[in-house]
């Protein structure tokens, strides 16, 4: 099978044979696939920014841009960046310079670091490590460290204000978010995102893919959750909170800096679902017929590439959509809901899906029976409870009179 | 209880101190000096008088007045209180520890008229920058970018519009007109 | 040039400065700032994201209002009315206009009237939209905004066919109204309201229904209706502490007295019950409206008036019911063609002032919430 891992050692193959350092291959390569993905997050944020405000337009009963390159103002994103490029580059006076500098740069790049493991088709990415989704969470949690950077750099009490929040928001819900992903993990038995995807194929009564979503509800809800407050979406996006710290974090930056800021969260974004794609939605498997005149693999990967990015906007969809209904949280009660909601959720997914592993489906009837028998338990003690209190209220209502 | 019969309570409670008093309506209007002022706001507030409406200054040239709305959320009656205060050295006891809401009422009246209220927790200016000088809604505030009032000559054309019907009306001049406002001072 | 070297922040050159300490910090927020409503200033004193205390500085948009007033006759005072509270500003041209009447003992005609009290219910409608679009875009919700930007747009068009202005309308004279409604007007309100009042149970499927938007208001902001009353607090904002106070109700002016509409009160004191009181006086002016359109009468609108305008010597405190309170005018008249000194009572800088008493024990977001609660307008406030 064709994949891009063997079309790699077949040039480094070839290279060898004309004797050149390994470092040339290696360094071509990794250009290579650096352009094209800087490429596709370049002109995916260009479209997302785009798609995000016909979006919400259409939700607020207007238009969004209309002006720009003719049909619905498509080129409108490309005008902003061209404009945001030429903008003066502000440092305020009294910011910590180098870390100022570096903040975007930091951000950025964790988000771009999470692209190596994005299994995008059958046999095409760039780099199937046996810790994949490990990686993807970890690299993509290194954007907080860029956050307080730049609010802490920036010499603004907004900026820390938004800093804060942001590391308290990003510690709180990566625990939920890694517990939920275990549960797919610990279905399919492996952490490598190509694995994943496989162990995903074939239908259950003929007619429902194999996809984790459905074992996994919880743990996809719960995930989704914390995806969003990941990316600082509404209604988790307590750390640029337009309304309340102006805009929090990124309040000094302007032109190509904030440019960069931007980009960072909507590749954020399409990375967190990604995962959600990959571990739950089944990742590239999609029905696929052969076309005419191109390989079967070819086209098996196209159709692969096709429907990973379906289902990929359509997440993105579902979080746009989100923000533009939901209102802002604040920020004791976003800490309440993880702490207290979704991580107690989590782990009994997790615990769960351990039992019914090791014990077989059979668990999930013993599981069911005691669930409802401390149901029943509950209801009767709460009732005999309310029963002996107004029994003795009653009784002390009795001895007033008398 | 009626406004007359208020107004009679306040007379006897305070005796010369009310110097002038008048009922229009449900309204008691009565004039109080400044030395009783906050007992009769005091009073006031007991027999029911709970909300403040307004506090006010207006300038007579001669002294300064403090005006006091008054009315409840029971009953239809209002008061009316006014207190006049030197002009030279305005000062008039606080009402803030009767009604919080005068806290904002009597520094604005400070901050347009130089009213000093005594034992006033927060006493600045409040409308404008600390730094201004004089008290802009006293009748001899003068600010080079007012604009006086003006009529352009419609009194005297209304007038002779009523003598061309034959009404004879007695002829009060015309305001003088205002010298044009001089140009604001270049910044240099 | 030498620029001053900046302290870095956090040090203890800043903290000996200001007066700050390793556990507070001081924010300055506004004058410019998105969600202060125009060009307020609160000094935040803040322990993590808790307010310790808070000072509002207000008159940025000062003009002296007062002052203008006292420089023009009775009539060209009414424009000046307008800019007082610019989301209201029929609201504002209808509370002078009846106090200079009052003084001068003029009788409006019936029809004067009755279109009085549509445009006013009409404008209350326009400025609660206002107050609820941007109360959700506080809270983070945006889309409320531009449905309720969509149905004030209507309002203003209704205003702009009476009076060809659109938000500065100076409409109402003192003894009538400049013009009539335009032949199809009447029709035109009736389809406003048809099509208004559904949308009302759309606003609440978005935010009333929306648990995060409930978690949001409720609790926040309390204010005792004890603390309420002292701090001489009106509209909206004392009705929400349980206080059935409406000056159309309690102090009928105008026609108020014939027309049957609720004083929506809730007693819990936060912001969700000055939420919901606005959310219900929307549609109880609605109704105040179409009661009025179907016994609008014919005849004049306008009261036989001289030319000049001179109320006798004298006095008057009067006081009615803006959108956003009790909106007073104190007027003393020397008997000639201008005041003699004329002072507004603003319901938005009264309640006001009672905000660093609403916001004990807030967090920053709770601060917009109970700032947009209050709902001001600077240029009332600031006058």
């Amino acid at each position: 099978m064709t994949t891009f891992a063997s079309l790699v050692e077949r040039f480094y193959a070839l290279t060898a044979n004309w004797g050149l350092p390994w470092i040339v291959p290696t360094l071509v390569v990794m250009t290579i696939v650096a352009a094209v993905i800087l490429g596709y997050i370049a002109v995916a944020c260009m479209f997302l920014v785009w798609w995000e405000r016909k979006i919400s337009a259409h939700i607020q009963v207007r238009f969004g841009p209309m002006r720009v390159g003719g049909w619905h103002g498509w080129a409108q994103s490309i005008a902003d960046g061209v404009k945001l490029l030429l903008k003066e580059d502000v440092i305020p006076a009294g910011a910590d310079k180098v870390v100022f500098v570096l903040a975007p740069m930091v951000v950025f790049a964790a988000s771009v670091a999470a692209y190596v493991a994005i299994p995008w088709a059958p046999g095409l990415i760039v780099r199937d490590l046996n810790i994949g989704i490990l990686y993807m969470i970890s690299i993509s949690s290194l954007v907080v460290v860029g956050i307080i950077m730049a609010g802490w750099s920036s010499n603004n009490k907004y900026s820390v204000l938004g800093a804060m929040r942001s590391a308290a928001q990003a510690v709180s819900y990566e625990v939920p978010l890694v517990l939920s992903l275990l549960g797919p993990v610990m279905l399919a038995g492996t952490m490598r995102m190509g694995k994943l995807v496989e162990a995903q194929s074939g239908v259950w009564f003929g007619l429902l893919p194999k996809w984790f979503v459905f074992p996994q509800i919880v743990a996809f809800l719960v995930y989704f959750t914390c995806s969003l407050a990941e990316c600082n979406r509404l209604p988790f996006d307590i750390p640029e909170a337009e309304s309340e710290l102006v805009a929090g974090f990124h309040v000094e930056y302007s032109g190509m800096r904030f440019a960069i800021f931007f980009l960072a969260e909507y590749a954020n974004m399409f990375v967190v679902a990604a995962i959600a794609t990959t571990l739950f939605l089944g990742g590239w498997k999609g029905p696929w017929v052969a076309l005419p005149g191109l390989p079967a693999e070819v086209a098996h990967g196209l159709f692969g590439l096709f429907w990973f990015l379906v289902k990929c906007y359509f997440l993105i969809f579902v979080m746009m959509w989100l923000r533009w209904t939901l209102a802002r949280l604040r920020v004791d009660q976003l800490m309440d809901f993880a702490w207290k909601v979704l991580l107690p959720i989590a782990f009994a997914n997790l615990i769960l899906t351990g039992l019914v592993l090791v014990l077989g489906k059979q668990v999930l009837l013993y599981v069911l029976g005691v669930a409802l028998l401390l149901l029943i338990a509950v209801a009767l003690t709460a009732r005999g409870v309310r029963q002996g209190s107004a029994h003795v209220a009653g009784k002390a209502v009795r001895a007033q009179k008398a | 209880m009626t406004p007359e019969a208020l107004l009679e309570q306040l007379k006897q409670t305070f005796g010369d101190a009310v110097t002038e008093s008048e009922v229009k309506g449900v309204e008691v209007r009565l004039t109080v000096r400044s030395e009783a002022s906050w007992e009769v706001c005091r009073f006031l507030r007991d027999g029911g008088f709970e909300y403040l409406n307004c506090v006010s200054g207006v300038d007579w040239m001669s002294h300064l007045e403090v005006v006091y709305d008054l009315s409840s959320l029971r009953h239809p009656n209002k008061v009316h209180l006014r207190v006049p205060v030197d002009r030279a050295n305005p000062v008039i006891r606080t009402v803030t520890d009767l009604w919080r809401g005068a806290n904002w009422h009597e520094r604005e009246c400070y901050d347009l008229f130089g009213v000093r209220f005594e034992g006033h927790p927060d006493l600045r200016r409040i409308l404008l920058p600390e730094d201004w000088v004089g008290f802009p809604l006293r009748k001899d505030y003068t600010d080079e970018r007012m604009v006086p009032y003006t009529d352009y000559g419609m009194e005297e054309k209304l007038v002779r519009a009523e003598a061309e019907k034959g009404a004879p009306r007695a002829v009060r001049p015309a305001a003088p007109r205002a010298p044009a406002a001089p140009p604001p001072a270049q910044e240099p | 040039m030498e620029r001053e070297r900046i302290i870095p922040m956090g040090t203890t050159a800043v903290m000996e400065r200001t007066g700050e300490t390793m556990e507070e910090m001081y924010v300055n927020m506004g004058p410019q700032h998105p969600s202060t409503h125009g060009v307020l200033r609160l000094l935040l004193k803040l322990d993590g994201e808790y307010i310790t205390d808070c000072i509002p500085y207000i008159g940025y948009l000062h003009r002296c209002h007062e002052k203008i007033g006292e420089n023009r006759n009775y009539t060209q005072v009414i424009p000046y009315t307008d800019r007082l509270d610019y989301l209201a500003s029929m609201a504002m041209n209808f509370g002078y206009v009846l106090t200079i009447e009052r003084l001068l003992g003029v009788k409006v005609p019936e029809r004067a009237e009755y279109m009085r009290v549509i445009l006013a219910e009409l404008q209350r409608i326009a400025s609660h939209l206002i107050w609820l679009g941007t109360f959700g875009l506080d809270l983070g919700n945006f889309t409320i905004f531009m449905y309720c930007f969509r149905e004030r747009e209507m309002v203003l068009d209704l205003f702009e066919s009476v009076s060809g202005q659109r938000l500065n309308y100076n409409f109402y004279r003192i003894g009538g109204m400049p013009m009539d409604f335009p032949d199809t007007w009447v029709g035109e309100c009736r389809a406003f309201l048809d099509w208004f009042e559904p949308r009302l149970p759309e606003y609440d499927a978005i935010l009333t229904d929306n648990i995060l938007f409930q978690k949001r208001v409720q609790g926040i902001g309390v204010l005792a209706p004890a603390l309420a009353v002292d701090y001489g607090l009106s509209g909206p904002m004392i009705r929400a502490c349980g206080i059935r106070w409406d000056l159309r109700r309690n102090d009928p002016y105008s026609i108020y007295d014939r027309f049957e509409f609720e004083v929506p009160v809730f007693d819990t004191c936060d912001v969700w019950a000055r939420y919901m009181v606005r959310r219900r006086e929307m549609a109880e002016s609605a109704r105040i409206v179409r009661q009025a359109l179907a016994q609008l009468p014919a005849g004049d609108i306008m009261a036989k008036m001289p030319k000049n305008i001179k109320p006798p010597a004298g006095q008057i405190y009067c006081r009615t019911e803006s959108p956003r309170g009790e909106l007073g005018f104190y007027v003393v008249s020397d008997g000639s063609v201008k005041p003699y000194r004329y002072k507004v009572r603003s319901p938005a800088y009264v309640n006001l002032s009672a905000l660093p008493e609403m916001l004990k024990g807030c967090l920053v977001a709770d601060l917009v919430a109970v700032l947009g609660s209050v709902d001001i307008v600077l240029g009332e406030v600031d006058r």
